[in-house]
């Protein structure tokens, strides 16, 4: 059994790819994230995002990709109503990673090319009728194509999430976003799945099609040469009945952008959380799924547990495994090894509390209606705030910080909870 | 007429404009008049260059009704130092053509109209040979301002490539593309450039060198660009070079192999960006609309695109066919490294010295001497302007001579980043030659 990937995630940069507009915020009125770059108008020019640049960098290095010392686009040429220019924007030959691979457990899943490409626009299909939402146009995104190294349901799982923990040390957070392309042999002849979201779907899609493979085999059919679709309610997969002929991209130079230099760009570091488990309870003597479980998803666990010794390595991981049972999660390291000096191998949450220095009573966020009841009360003893509102930033973060003060709610929580109550009083 | 320029001086704006309008008729210079008062100095612009609320039709039927909401970086360098856009140029649909005849209604020239003006930057040559203080913002991809200067009798700057943003001029070629000037001489040329060099932030490939003018009087031809030259081309250029010498200026003969490759090499190149830049006009978003909406989108596609012109189209399809996989490596490479090839012996003499040569390989020909030839024979007429705008080496043409009534141009060529020396050379030049420019048009 042969499966390869072509993946796309979308890089976590404030703005677009080529162009200033807002990637992911405010994105509710379609359309109102566009300018003449996104929009493809005549006589505008793409100029490169250089926080995508570096994030894709990062990315690369952590695939353990081949990095050369400049990187370029290409125009990948073909028409349709979503692609603005006529053309996609994307990487190939000056692709910025090339020949890495994910190490699974000893097996190395290849990986052929890490490219940064924009996203199209997103068309709404509607009964009879279309309609295109350009606030996705140029929305930056990684393809990621490995080669058709993985042989099981298994390593496809296992592969995933790898690739998914490596990708959040990066930033990237592919629970979010995440298209898909499959390809499956299991004999001769490769199918082609496309378009699949999400990780659930795609684990899914791919046991069926193993199955639908499997069967056709053992009942000595042939399996064609084809692209496919999946289809989440049905569970399966269906034939696209598209004409299987070799695409033709007309891939070119793209002549608006440059060579860029990758030697020095700001690049994170590259971390693979699962070497650093299997180190980490190698050097200590500790079960190594456990430390797993521990730093696949929490960069913070894996920092705190490098920064201590053997000795106190033990006591560290029952420690990490004491916050989650208490459902803390905002620990910082000067608490972690205050902590770590104590014995609190037996210890109640209210105590534990106590000696982490957050009393139980302030440490519960207030409900929803003691905070707006007391928002309300400060606006009543103090006019001129509800006077001033919302539009005034002075006013505004003089209550945020009130309210964050008092109710230990975040900063969002707390604007929003002022704006809320300033309409329902404004209404009123 | 009257046998005058038109100037703004006199009659104020609006007899002005009324003015060119009435020239206009007649000549086709302008694809658009702006009738809004305007004060300070004037500038026409190409109409592949975005002005803001100005329509910007590069000459197709595909743009039609497009009005850009944003001004080129250009325009607005020029905007800001107080110059004002008058109207927008006719051209060869998108830049293609070097006659001017690819356009809906082509320009005419205005020492006699049954001569072609040259393109593509045809109506920019026209309205200055008409308008007396005033710069036309042209652009040139292969030769589009060298070639109508030359038969229009203007002086036309092709800058450096990446010396003045790109930002807002309508695609052809976009590693070829370049805005530059039209104008009647040196100093009204010298006096835009200035305001509109420099880095633009929205535009990649704009450089922020400095622009120099290491001056130079050594004079290089290149000898086997000359064999496909009309012999009565050369006699004149003959005579150019002899004025020179007599000038303190040293000729010196050379031979730049690979150059005979450089018109194929150009329009591989060209065509092959041109049918992507092309690939935007879908006929729904700006420009000409398609109405049928019951249309699926390959055919909904295919009847927006049956709005280009012939020549664009012929373009589009060349190139798509010289990006194909199978044959990428046959064309496209090979013109990349022909283009290389020709950068490195070009900039090895021009660190020694300019570089002359006659603008163009014919004398001016009949719009119905050249309206049927085929489109090798029109491409090879490029023979002469192609090399330094593949290689984005500054140059610029100017007239020299006057023959039966017609100007003729010679091209200088200098190195990149040294466009001033250009200006400089000219100036030197006109102290001691008098232009004759076509002020009576009627």
């Amino acid at each position: 059994m042969k499966i390869g990937l072509e993946v796309h995630v979308a890089l976590p940069t404030k703005t677009k790819l080529f162009c200033s507009d807002l990637a992911y915020e405010n994105q509710e009125e379609p359309n109102s994230n566009v300018c003449p770059v996104c929009l493809g108008l005549p006589g505008a020019k793409p100029v490169l995002n250089q926080k995508a640049l570096e994030i894709s960098a990062g990315i690369a290095k952590a695939l353990n990709c081949e990095i050369g010392e400049k990187t370029w686009f290409v125009r990948k040429v073909y028409f349709y109503p979503d692609l603005p220019k006529g053309y996609q924007i994307t990487q190939l030959d000056g692709a910025i990673g090339i020949k890495g691979y994910v190490d699974l457990n000893g097996k190395k899943i290849g990986i052929r090319r890490v490219q940064i490409e924009e996203d199209p626009a997103r068309i709404i299909r509607e009964k009879d009728y279309s309609l295109i939402d350009f606030n996705r146009s140029g929305v930056p995104l990684n393809e990621i194509v490995t080669e058709p190294d993985i042989a099981s349901l298994e390593e496809l799982k296992g592969f995933i999430e790898e690739l998914r923990s490596i990708l959040y040390y990066q930033g990237v957070n592919i629970n979010q976003e995440l298209k898909t392309d499959l390809n499956i042999s299991l004999a001769e002849n490769r199918v082609e799945i496309k378009n699949v979201t999400g990780v659930r779907n795609l684990i899914a899609a791919a046991e069926y099609e193993i199955k639908r493979q499997s069967a056709l085999i053992k009942e000595g059919k042939e399996i064609s040469l084809e692209t496919r679709s999946y289809r989440e309610d049905e569970n399966e997969t269906v034939s696209s009945r598209e004409k299987e002929t070799e695409e033709e991209y007309g891939f070119t130079f793209e002549p608006d952008l440059t060579f860029y230099d990758t030697t020095k760009l700001a690049m994170q570091k590259a971390v693979i959380a699962s070497n650093a488990a299997k180190e980490l309870a190698d050097i200590n003597e500790y079960n190594e799924k456990t430390i797993r479980e521990l730093v696949l998803f929490n960069k913070r666990n894996l920092s705190l547990l490098e920064g201590i010794s053997k000795e106190e390595f033990k006591k560290g991981v029952s420690l990490i495994e004491k916050f989650a049972s208490f459902g803390i999660e905002d620990y910082s390291e000067e608490e972690f090894m205050k902590m770590l000096k104590r014995d609190v191998s037996s210890i109640e949450k209210d105590s534990f509390l106590q000696l982490l220095g957050r009393s139980n009573k302030t440490e519960e966020k207030a409900d929803k209606e003691e905070i707006e009841s007391g928002i309300k009360e400060m606006l009543y003893l103090d006019k001129t705030l509800l006077e001033r509102g919302i539009n005034d930033g002075k006013a505004m973060s003089f209550m945020i910080g009130k309210v964050k003060e008092k109710y230990h709610v975040t900063g969002k929580e707390a604007a929003d909870f002022i704006q809320k109550v300033i309409k329902s009083m404004l209404n009123n | 007429m009257t046998g005058k320029f038109l100037s703004l001086k006199g009659e104020g704006y609006n007899g002005f404009v009324s003015q060119l309008k009435h020239a206009n008729e007649k000549l086709d210079a302008f694809n658009f008049i702006d009738e809004k008062e305007k004060n300070g100095k004037i500038i026409s612009v190409k109409d592949n260059i975005c002005v803001k609320g100005m329509p910007a039709t590069a000459s197709s039927k595909i743009l039609h009704g497009y009005i850009p909401g944003f001004n080129a970086t250009a325009i607005e360098r020029l905007e800001n130092s107080g110059f004002s856009v008058i109207g927008k140029t006719n051209m060869d649909e998108f830049g293609f053509g070097s006659f001017g005849l690819n356009s809906e209604h082509p320009a005419k020239n205005p020492y006699n109209e049954e001569y072609v003006t040259g393109g593509s930057s045809s109506g920019s040559a026209v309205a200055t040979a008409l308008i007396k203080e005033h710069v036309s913002i042209a652009e040139s991809t292969g030769g589009s301002i060298s070639a109508p200067a030359a038969f229009c009798g203007v002086v036309g700057l092709t800058p450096t490539y990446g010396a003045i943003s790109r930002y807002g001029l309508i695609d052809y070629a976009s590693s070829l593309d370049k805005i530059g000037f039209m104008g009647k001489g040196a100093d009204s040329i010298r006096e835009v450039m200035e305001k509109t060099v420099g880095s633009d932030p929205k535009d990649t490939t704009s450089l922020s060198k400095a622009i120099s003018n290491k001056n130079t009087h050594k004079l290089y031809v290149i000898d086997n660009l000359m064999g496909g030259i009309d012999e009565g081309i050369k006699d004149r250029f003959e005579g150019l070079l002899a004025k020179l010498s007599a000038k303190d200026y040293e000729i010196e003969h050379v031979k730049i192999d690979y150059l005979e490759y450089s018109v194929p090499a150009y329009y591989i190149l060209s065509m092959s960006e041109a049918s992507t830049n092309l690939a935007k006009y879908q006929g729904f978003k700006y420009g000409f609309k398609v109405k049928d909406f019951s249309l699926n989108y390959n055919d909904f596609f295919m009847s927006a695109r049956k709005q280009f012109g012939k020549e664009a189209k012929r373009r589009v399809i060349l190139g798509t066919f010289i990006r194909s996989k199978s044959i990428k490596q046959k064309y496209y490479e090979k013109a990349l490294a022909i283009r290389h090839a020709i950068i490195a012996r070009m900039g090895k003499i021009l660190k020694e010295g300019f570089i002359i040569m006659p603008t163009m390989p014919i004398f001016t020909p009949k719009i119905s001497e050249v309206s049927d030839i085929s489109p090798v024979e029109a491409y090879s007429m490029d023979m002469l302007t192609v090399p330094p705008n593949l290689c984005g080496f500054p140059h610029i043409s100017f007239p020299y001579f006057y023959e039966r009534g017609m100007p003729l141009g010679a091209q200088v060529i200098t190195d990149h980043f040294n466009d001033y020396s250009l200006l400089d050379f000219l100036s030197e030049w006109e102290s001691g030659f008098e232009y004759k420019f076509k002020e009576e048009v009627g």
